[in-house]
């Protein structure tokens, strides 16, 4: 029973992709593309050259934070819908202490991504106090402080950062970019943000505490009984889900964005939440996951460039896989199902005799 | 007087499990007629059958003499059978009048004549004096107006046989008291009653004829004015006492918990204590007796450190708790065999090796670098050996606990709850919904913990497993401590009084 679960969490997601590919295909075909010439342009657009892994991957680096956001607050039972919020709040005070500090260099980088951190640590805690001492639900609230932080953005670069005519603020230093790896698009955010998947994975299931908020994530009231303190792991995930945001939010800027200006972020957040559902809440899973919808959207302007298929249809497939993921993982979860899958070994175990 | 129903020969079966067997019952046009019987004696089942929520595997039900199949809740709306469940179904959004006439079937068209309607209730109301306002939502009345909308939503539908499931349980005095003056009326106007419920004053105040049900069957129906409490209670208990397997204990060691007139809401009678004092010694059970719903749960999660009461003193070995915690508690080394095993005992999604260890992942033994590195093999080893010793039946350790069987659940949180030598362990109903021989096995290891010295309070509503394991018996009613008896040689009656409150 175990093993067929275990093997039905990673079939649904694989099941999940073929499809959705299978039905972009016959779209494509509809569009008068042939489809497998526009899946080939759609794979050398997103790995087909060194070049081309690297954009993949520093595409990706936004999604994996705010994927590992939502994977970590899931874990304690928080249903944090504001990855966004915090990975914007983490953007301001960066591009704050990067304009406007004076310092310059790794000093300042450190103390950017230090100050980000922190910035989406606070954002999420605002929710988590309202929902541990106010009974509120998180979800409305974190939904909610995702639209201030968005208009407090919009602020900031239309009127207190503003740089010149265009609304925006003005470029961080080049001494405070993130250094890019091998000359490609791809730079170290993406190393911290692989450190940072590595070390949730170590925490969830190496250590005490990490067992512990996963316990509290699966059953509240048992682990009340069980004297563990609920309120204080409620606590802790909102703060670390908002701080890998906010640090998300900062490496985006002094990675690839380098400015805010309108549209900064923008859906990362709720992107974050279907990858980290897709992934399982497998924290590795979850980057995996983030990686392959980042070659969807390089791939696609190859494609649309290559076959005349719009980019479009790529938004089509990356819909379709988180929703034949959902059906999935429920339809598995169906006692008929587990019936099915029943007979099926009964019936393989007798031919095996 | 004429008869309303009758069932004959009616079982209802489970599986190779009769919930109801060979029930014969006669229900009489003007009577209030007492259902009386222990938890799981099958009163539930039995109303269910009637009101058409299952259907009976053998036997026959007569209406006014004719041979019926209830095959539905409507179908017995239909045939003027109503409920009023111990849960009020109400919506509570909607006003009163809303929830009377709401799903009556004799509306037909799209519009409601909203006025003749209103008038049609309050001349029903007036009859039989059940006092509602028709436009307050149901949130803005009290329990006991919600009650009364019950029975008008019921009457309104044609009902001539009414039944009300332990009606008084949320009530205060004074709405019990209308209550029986709306019963009065009612059976006055040749409606029938049956009536459930636990409280032994109740049923002897209002009850014209009283049927006792033991283990799905009819023990008897008497006459109200032939019978008293003394035997009413004996009945329902009802059986020849099987000497206990186990050696009582009578001197218990020092005390591990002492409660000195604790009070937690103690104006609710069915979820408070009032002015509880309670000794649990080193070496003893003291088993708390009582039905569902007395205060047991609150009494036990006071004791673990769950709730805080409002006052009095709680003494654990000799000093006084200061705040209470779960965790506090357990370090304390207090065990909690939690009322709701799933719910509150286990991390169902979680392995039967992880549930295991659930509390221990911070000690040296499971976890190195202050908990920062889980001690993997250590965990697995120390689950095999557990797995052993309690007699976990599972695939292997790795299995999730929700895919246990229950008695295999418990076992899981036994091995968990014991291993490590508690001072006191507080058992809420350990084996309910356990077979014959897991029951053996949970009993055998609380009187193993208590022989090495475990004080151990069970709370259980199966009267029997209190008989069999405790050295002393409290009995619990309405928040408040009845009396305590001695575990050997125990005064039946006495006690089965005592817990129905008198």
């Amino acid at each position: 029973m175990k093993n067929n679960s275990k093997l039905a969490n990673f079939l649904v997601p694989v099941i999940s992709i073929l499809l959705a590919f299978v039905i972009g295909c016959v779209i494509m075909a509809v569009l008068g593309a042939n489809p497998f010439v526009a899946l080939q342009s759609l794979w050398i657009g997103a790995f087909g050259s060194l070049r081309n892994v690297g954009t993949t991957l520093a595409r990706s680096t936004p999604l994996i934070f705010t994927s590992l956001c939502a994977c970590f607050a899931y874990r304690c039972g928080v249903f944090n819908l504001g990855g966004e919020g915090q990975f914007l709040m983490g953007s301001i005070v960066c591009c704050y202490i990067a304009t406007k500090s004076g310092i310059e260099g790794l000093p300042a980088i450190l103390l950017c991504l230090l100050g980000g951190t922190a910035a989406g640590g606070a954002w999420a805690l605002v929710a988590g106090l309202l929902k541990v001492y106010r009974n509120q639900n998180e979800m409305i609230i974190t939904i909610m402080l995702n639209y201030v932080a968005t208009l407090l953005m919009g602020v900031v670069y239309t009127n207190w950062l503003r740089d010149g005519s265009v609304p925006q603020t003005a470029s961080v230093p080049d001494a405070d970019k993130l250094s890019r790896l091998f000359g490609l698009r791809i730079t170290s955010a993406f190393v911290i943000a692989i450190a940072v998947g590595l070390l949730i994975y170590y925490f969830l299931f190496y250590t005490s505490k990490g067992f512990q908020l996963r316990a509290v994530g699966l059953n509240m009231t048992a682990a009340e009984f069980n004297g563990f303190a609920v309120k204080r792991y409620i606590l802790l995930s909102f703060i670390v889900s908002g701080a890998i945001a906010g640090l998300g939010g900062s490496a985006e800027l002094l990675g690839t964005q380098f400015r805010l200006i309108n549209g900064f972020g923008a859906g990362y957040g709720f992107d974050g939440v279907a990858m980290a559902l897709i992934g399982q809440l497998h924290p590795l899973a979850t980057i995996l996951v983030a990686i392959f919808f980042a070659a969807l959207r390089v791939g696609s302007t190859t494609m649309q460039a290559a076959t005349g298929v719009p980019t479009s249809v790529s938004d089509i497939i990356q819909a379709l896989v988180i929703v034949f993921t959902v059906a999935g993982l429920a339809m598995v979860k169906l006692p008929q199902f587990k019936a099915f899958l029943g007979r099926m070994a009964d019936k393989t175990q007798k031919e095996a005799v | 007087m004429d008869e309303f129903l009758r069932m004959e020969h009616v079982s209802k079966r489970f599986g190779d499990f009769y919930a109801n067997r060979d029930i014969n019952l006669s229900i009489r046009k003007g009577e209030v007629h007492t259902l009386l019987g222990e938890n799981g004696a099958g009163k539930s089942t039995l109303m269910n059958v009637l009101i058409g929520l299952y259907q009976p595997t053998e036997g026959t039900i007569y209406l006014n003499g004719q041979a019926v199949r209830i095959d539905s809740p409507a179908q017995a709306v239909r045939l003027g059978i109503g409920m009023v469940h111990q849960h009020f179904m109400l919506v509570e959004a909607m006003t009163v009048f809303e929830n009377i006439i709401l799903g009556d079937r004799n509306t037909k068209g799209i519009f409601i004549n909203k006025e003749a309607r209103k008038k049609e209730i309050l001349e029903l109301a007036e009859r039989y004096g059940l006092d509602v306002e028709l436009d307050k939502s149901i949130t803005e009345i009290a329990v006991g107006a919600q009650q009364r909308v019950e029975i008008l939503k019921a009457l309104y539908r044609g009902a001539e046989l009414l039944i009300l499931d332990e009606p008084s349980a949320a009530l205060t005095d004074i709405e019990v008291e209308g209550l029986f003056k709306i019963m009065r009326k009612l059976t006055e106007e040749g409606k029938s009653i049956i009536f459930i419920s636990h409280k032994m004053r109740e049923v002897l105040r209002i009850s014209d004829r009283i049927t006792i049900l033991r283990a799905g069957e009819v023990v008897t129906t008497l006459e109200r004015s032939q019978t008293d409490g003394q035997e009413l209670a004996n009945l329902m208990i009802g059986r020849e006492l099987a000497p206990s397997h186990y050696g009582k204990v009578e001197d218990p060691g020092s005390p591990v918990i002492q409660l000195r007139s604790v009070d937690y809401h103690k104006d609710s009678k069915h979820a408070g204590l009032n002015g509880v004092s309670l000794t649990v010694g080193r070496g003893e059970i003291v088993g708390i007796a009582g039905v569902d719903g007395n205060g047991q749960s609150q009494l036990a999660q006071v004791v673990t450190g769950v709730l805080t009461p409002d006052a009095g003193e709680v003494d654990m070995k000799g000093s006084k708790v200061a705040q209470f915690t779960p965790h506090g508690f357990i370090l304390e080394s207090v065990s909690h065999i939690p009322e709701d095993r799933n719910k509150m005992g286990l991390i169902g999604n979680m392995s039967v090796k992880d549930n295991i260890v659930l509390k221990s992942t911070d000690s040296p033994e499971f976890s190195s670098a202050r908990g920062y590195h889980l001690k993997k093999k250590a965990i697995r080893d120390y689950a095999l050996k557990m797995q052993e010793k309690y007699d976990i039946r599972c695939t292997s350790i790795e299995q999730e606990t929700r895919n246990l069987s229950g008695g295999n659940q418990q076992k899981v949180i036994l091995a968990r709850e014991l291993e490590g030598h508690p001072d006191l362990l507080v058992a809420v109903h350990p084996t309910r919904g356990l077979d014959i021989g897991a029951t053996r096995f949970v009993h055998d290891t609380m009187i193993e913990a208590r022989d090495k010295g475990c004080g151990v309070l069970l709370i259980s509503a199966d009267f029997d497993e209190i008989l069999e394991v405790s050295d002393r018996i409290v009995v619990m009613f309405e928040g408040q401590i009845m009396g305590v008896f001695s575990g050997k040689n125990p005064p039946i009656e006495e006690i089965s009084l005592a817990m129905a409150g008198k």
